[in-house]
């Protein structure tokens, strides 16, 4: 199974809670369309590889899913963030910041103090 | 905690996966109407928008697959399909299979069984409080370099009082009979003589009633005595009563005041009565006794026996100089208990576990050498296998689950087998082994069993999984075997060589424990042990408390034995050939200077009845044997000594008619020597005859004595007859240890026979798994050069160049192992030294049969692929591939 994805490990969790945080309950359709709209065409990504990844962070309590119906009343399963997964993504927003702040040190040395 | 919530889904997510599939379905649909509507929405045509829809998905499958590996763990599914697959494939080749799995079973039941008796004799705790501190304290002569004697009660005394690294310390002696009569009901049972404090000292409490007082542990105190459970149980039914209840030994009678628990002994297993040892602190030892205790100690705290050696010696030192008469070359020995009791085993044992360790290594060796030739004959399945998408990962495991499958029912059977192996050896074994009832399989072996065939199979199961699952498609497809497999052959070759010099080293200690073996049932023991029954009587010193007596006693009991008929001739002695040796003691030559201190003449004392030599049959050298007039009170001393006796203390001087005397009793008058007959093995078969005074019982006449009964066949059948008449004589005295001689010298070998033999059969299983490495790589290389061997043909080669072509391939490992199995068991021999008899450690015939023995092995093995070889049809060779 080759998933070709130039989503790095570790940022597609963090992309789908933001998108989550903002838009509230979505299905699995709208989160990926988003992911690709909001990095402006930049990242490519199979829509199918976000299904795994909502499957294991429906397992780790992160966010939960509900059937329910769409804007054009269709059937579709809605995802949810949960108490846990909003602690998530603070947590992780913080580590992300913090690690694109060493890497932009490293890449720029100037500018350290 | 996510992690393991996340875990607790998936396991249970191994149910209802058809639920879960159905609702992920149902969640694509939904995708795909969604997206499909969006496209549609943006103006594509229909056809476009699901196409489009599909492509930005990305493969529903993978996605899916990921998702089932994701929801439950997805290696459970996929290893219950690798196991059906593996039994599968095992079942279409039964042959392969019988084979690894019988090879695995050798070595790991083979294993498994010595390391349960290691684990018993080396590792298991002795059943006694602080065994770990627990030491024996012996007496040690500078001359001799004997570091295991018996001790003087004056020394031991002085150490208890005069020492600063034992926390205490005790003395036992075992008792030389102790015939025990209950409602007129005699028997004759092991016994030893204990001080008060040997059980505290080792933190045993009875399980009934009590120990011994300080008070009851004075001299000539015998109305105590503590029993074994054993007898407790056999003997009074096990009832409580029995505290308290009085019976007689040795015609005194006695008071039962405790029962000790059912798992205790002290150096002796076959002890049932314990008495008080009663030493007297005020009595000079040194003027009236020699050495006969054993004594135990308990050592401080953080004080290793090493160190307590040093302190003691030094204590010694102070004593030799104090009592130079006594102590002169003598100094103290401590060793820790758990050598002392495994003493004789440990280092047989420790042979056998470096040889199972060996054999374990060509089982597995051959596990991996056949598994590399089945993978090999699996190329084309795994070449279907990798382009249908299965990744390397993907086809290691499916190969790894047959290796480990195979181990584990290797690793089933190896514990089945090493059940049996464990009671075998315990029947087989020496004496230490042979009482070891308790030895059994536990969890914690099976456990070791476990892990063993799981690392085993695992571990050379990987490699040629490694070796196996790196396809080349193309040249795999083209069904070139040689090209793609140039990494297996090279370590299949290693891994013969390997087998091979494993296997050499194993033969080569067979084979010197087995010429050791052969030269020691080879060894004269000096007599005739055939046909020849023995026992033990002894009389109470209570009711025979004349010599004459006693001497009376054993004369008629020996007249009446030879009535009986199909009795050649009977006698009686105080102690028996190949059992450890008698009394040894000071000797005097008349007319000689006294000896100084420490050089004085040592010699083993023996007592015997008339007819000795003649009923064992040992010859007499020269002058006469002993007659019936020798044999009563008022007959002048006279002695009769053996040859080592004659060339070590008499130089060439005519020992007839010379006067000698031995410090046995209170007075020691010197008599003649009046015979010299031939020298006994009487230590053990494999010690030197040492000097030996044979006195006359009259003079010598001690109350115990071993009867020895030459019969014209059968000698155990008359064991009862002797029994009965015997106790026509004295209806209280009863026979003990009735065995053949050959029964006696047999336990002589016991040792040696136990290690030739297991390491032979080590050897034996090694050779075949060795055997069968070579035949397999030899079939192998056959096969692979088919094509070569066909244009050879073709081209006019002929038969024996063809066979000489085959033997070439096998030669490199073959002779390669051969040599560093050669230059490994030069190396490892020293280890057998303790166990070989009269043969070198590097013994030059073994070292030269062994590779001829193994290179016709190797020829037997290389003789099938080879004829092979030689019948190839050259157009049929050249069509194979």
């Amino acid at each position: 199974m080759a998933d070709k994805t130039d989503v790095r490990q570790g940022t597609l969790a963090l992309m789908i809670f933001k998108t989550l945080e903002t838009l509230g309950p979505l299905h699995g359709y709208g989160i990926a369309r988003r992911i690709e709209q909001t990095s402006g065409g930049r990242l490519v990504l199979n829509y199918g590889t976000i299904y795994p990844a909502l499957l294991k962070l429906e397992q780790e309590g992160f966010i939960e899913s509900e059937w329910g119906a769409s804007d054009n009343n269709r059937k579709a399963k809605y995802y949810r963030l949960t108490r846990a997964g909003r602690g998530q993504l603070k947590k992780e927003e913080r580590d992300w910041a913090e690690t694109a702040d060493i890497v932009s040190r490293f890449l720029n040395p100037g500018e350290a103090s | 905690m996510r992690r393991i919530r996340a875990i607790f889904i998936r396991l249970a997510g191994c149910f209802g996966a058809a639920r879960r599939e159905h609702d992920w379905n149902a969640e694509f649909q939904s995708h795909f109407e969604m997206h499909i509507e969006d496209n549609v929405r943006a103006g594509m045509s229909l056809a476009d928008a699901r196409r489009e829809a599909l492509v930005k998905f990305g493969g529903i499958e993978p996605v899916k697959e990921s998702m089932r590996d994701r929801a439950a763990f997805a290696w459970f599914g996929a290893a219950a399909r690798d196991v059906r697959y593996a039994l599968r494939n095992l079942g279409r080749n039964p042959g392969f299979a019988a084979t690894t799995i019988f090879s695995l079973t050798l070595g790991l039941g083979a294993s498994l069984a010595i390391f349960t008796i290691a684990d018993y004799l080396l590792v298991r705790p002795l059943p006694y409080r602080d065994a770990s501190r627990l030491v024996m304290v012996w007496e040690a002569n500078q001359k001799s370099g004997n570091n295991h004697i018996v001790v003087s009660p004056a020394n031991y005394l002085d150490w208890k009082a005069q020492n600063d690294v034992l926390e205490g310390m005790a003395a036992l002696a075992p008792i030389r009979s102790a015939v025990l009569v209950d409602k007129g009901r005699p028997e004759e049972f092991e016994a030893q003589a204990v001080s008060a404090d040997f059980f505290p000292l080792l933190g045993v409490q009875p399980v009934r009633g009590r120990l011994f007082t300080r008070e009851e542990d004075r001299p000539g105190n015998f109305g105590t005595v503590l029993i074994s459970y054993r007898l407790w149980q056999s003997w009074f039914g096990g009832e409580d009563g029995v505290i308290g209840r009085t019976i007689e030994i040795n015609s005194l009678s006695s008071t039962v005041i405790g029962v000790l628990p059912s798992n205790f002994h002290f150096l002796d297993r076959d002890v049932d009565l314990w008495a008080p040892l009663g030493l007297n602190p005020a009595e000079n030892y040194r003027k009236t006794s020699g050495r006969w205790m054993v004594s135990v100690g308990l050592l401080r705290p953080g004080v290793t026996a090493t160190q307590a050696e040093a302190h003691m010696a030094a204590l010694a030192k102070r004593l030799e100089e104090a009592y130079p008469a006594f102590n002169k070359n003598w100094t103290v020995a401590v060793e820790p208990l758990r050598d002392a009791m495994f003493r004789e085993t440990k280092t047989p044992l420790l042979v056998l576990l470096s040889a199972v360790v060996l054999l374990l290594g060509v089982a597995c060796a051959n596990l991996a050498n056949l598994l590399l030739a089945r993978y090999h004959s699996r190329t084309r399945e795994m070449a279907v296998r990798a382009s249908l998408g299965a990744g390397r990962p993907r086809l290691i495991r499916q190969l790894l689950t047959e290796s480990i499958l195979l181990g584990g029912a290797g690793g089933v059977f190896g514990l089945i087998l090493a059940r049996w192996l464990v009671l075998g050896l315990r029947a087989l074994a020496p004496r230490d082994l042979a009482q070891s009832a308790e030895i059994h399989i536990d969890l914690r072996i099976a456990l070791v069993a476990l892990a063993l065939c799981i690392l085993t199979s695992i571990g050379f199961g990987l490699a040629p999984a490694l070796v196996t699952s790196r396809v080349e498609l193309v040249s795999a497809f083209r069904g070139d075997s040689r090209s793609g497999f140039g990494a297996g052959r090279l370590l299949r070759t290693w891994l013969v060589g390997a087998e091979v010099a494993v296997s050499v080293i194993l033969l080569a200690g067979a084979m010197l424990l087995f010429r050791s073996l052969v030269g020691l049932e080879a060894v004269h023991p000096g007599m005739d042990p055939s046909n020849l029954l023995t026992f033990r009587v002894s009389l109470p010193l209570v009711r025979y408390r004349q010599a004459a007596s006693r001497t009376q006693f054993f004369q008629r009991a020996i007249e009446q034995i030879e009535r009986i008929p199909g009795v050649r001739s009977v006698s009686a002695a105080s102690c028996l050939p190949f059992t450890g040796g008698c009394a040894g003691t000071t000797v005097n030559i008349e007319g000689r200077a006294p000896a100084k201190p420490g050089e004085a003449l040592v010699a083993s004392i023996q007592t015997v009845m008339p007819g000795y030599f003649q009923t064992l049959r040992i010859p007499i050298k020269s002058g006469r044997d002993f007659r019936e007039a020798d044999n009563v009170t008022a007959a002048p001393y006279r002695f009769i000594v053996n040859e080592a006796f004659a060339r070590q203390f008499l130089r060439g001087e005519q020992p007839l008619g010379k006067r000698i005397n031995a410090w046995m009793d209170t007075e020691n008058p010197f008599g003649e020597i009046i015979g010299v007959v031939g020298d006994v093995r009487a230590l053990s078969i494999d010690q030197e005859p040492t000097p030996t005074v044979y006195y006359i019982h009259t003079h010598l006449s001690y109350p115990r004595m071993v009867f020895l009964v030459r019969t014209e066949r059968s000698p155990a059948l008359f064991a009862e007859p002797a029994r009965q008449t015997v106790q026509r004589l004295d209806a209280a005295e009863p026979i003990a240890n009735a065995r053949t001689l050959e029964e006696v010298l047999g336990e002589n070998f016991a040792r040696q026979r136990f290690s030739a033999w297991l390491l032979a059969g080590f050897a034996a299983v090694a050779l075949v798994l060795a055997a069968v490495g070579i035949y397999g790589v030899l079939s192998y290389s056959v096969t692979a050069r088919t094509r070569e061997f066909g244009v050879r043909a073709a081209l006019g080669a002929d038969v024996p160049h063809i066979i000489t072509l085959v033997f070439q391939s096998a030669a490199w490992p073959v002779v390669g192992g051969l040599v560093i199995g050669i230059a490994g068991a030069l190396v490892l021999s020293g280890l057998l030294k303790s166990l070989l008899f009269e043969i070198a450690p590097r013994d030059p015939v073994t070292f030269v049969l062994v590779p001829f023995l193994f290179a016709a092995i190797a020829g037997i093995a290389a003789v099938l692929p080879a004829r092979r070889a030689a019948r190839l049809d050259p157009m049929e060779a050249l069509r194979a591939e």
